[in-house]
């Protein structure tokens, strides 16, 4: 089916075509359901997982806050939150606010990790000697040997 | 000895139980230091101690709560800090 095409809502899509609307495989689709993300609306008479135009929302869903960094798990809490009366828009931004925090906290590890190589790749001059003599080598293996100096 | 409340604009919950903690710690330590600190504001100071969930609670520079705590907890630290 090609992109962009308005399904109706009472349609039911297989697996295949609704793969194909979404730009997602069938394998994930089948991975999203056994995750509890996403469930058909049907099966045919031939056993064949039938969905409705609401997955393809669902999916775009899934598919935009894993890009955001959400990970399976959050993203059901997510969709379930989406689906509590009580909660409200500040509710979502706070678990947007929280996931902000975690990737800024994973890019500041990262960032030390970069800078500790950096050290590393300054320690050695790149010349022929045996591996022996390898100061990258030397400093993994020596204790605190990878932490910045005079810390 | 200094308090960082770390919160989320709107959270009710932080805003319940501000006053209580506040008074709570106020109780422990006389003269404590008390702040409240907008995450989205103070993103930097926020990941620099490592806070991920909100409200998160700091004492002294250090994460201790990552979610509000009683005041019976926080008074029982602060006591073990005041100590220690």
């Amino acid at each position: 089916m090609p992109r962009g095409l308005v399904v109706p809502s009472n349609v039911h899509l297989t697996i295949g075509k609704i793969a194909s609307v979404a730009q997602v495989s069938a394998d994930t689709l089948r991975y999203y359901e056994r995750e509890r993300l996403i469930t058909p609306a049907a099966k045919s008479r031939g056993g064949y997982r039938l969905y409705e135009r609401e997955a393809l929302r669902r999916i775009r869903f899934i598919k935009q806050a894993q890009q955001c960094g959400f990970n399976l798990a959050e993203i059901r809490a997510l969709l379930a939150l989406r689906a509590t009366d009580a909660a409200c828009c500040r509710d979502v931004r706070r678990v947007a606010l929280e996931k902000k925090l975690q990737l800024e906290s994973k890019i500041k590890a990262m960032k030390a990790m970069s800078h500790a190589l950096t050290r590393l790749i300054k320690e050695c001059s790149a010349d022929s000697r045996p591996l022996d003599d390898c100061p990258i080598l030397a400093a993994l293996e020596r204790e605190n040997g990878v932490k910045r100096r005079g810390r | 000895m200094k308090i960082e409340l770390f919160y989320t604009p709107g959270c009710e919950k932080c805003a319940a139980a501000r006053d209580d903690l506040k008074a709570a710690a106020e109780e422990v330590i006389p003269g404590v230091t008390w702040r409240e600190l907008n995450a989205l504001e103070e993103l930097d100071s926020a990941v620099e101690l490592g806070v991920v969930t909100l409200p998160s609670l700091a004492i002294d520079g250090q994460l201790v709560f990552s979610s509000l705590p009683t005041c019976r907890q926080l008074q029982r630290e602060l006591a073990k800090r005041k100590t220690g």
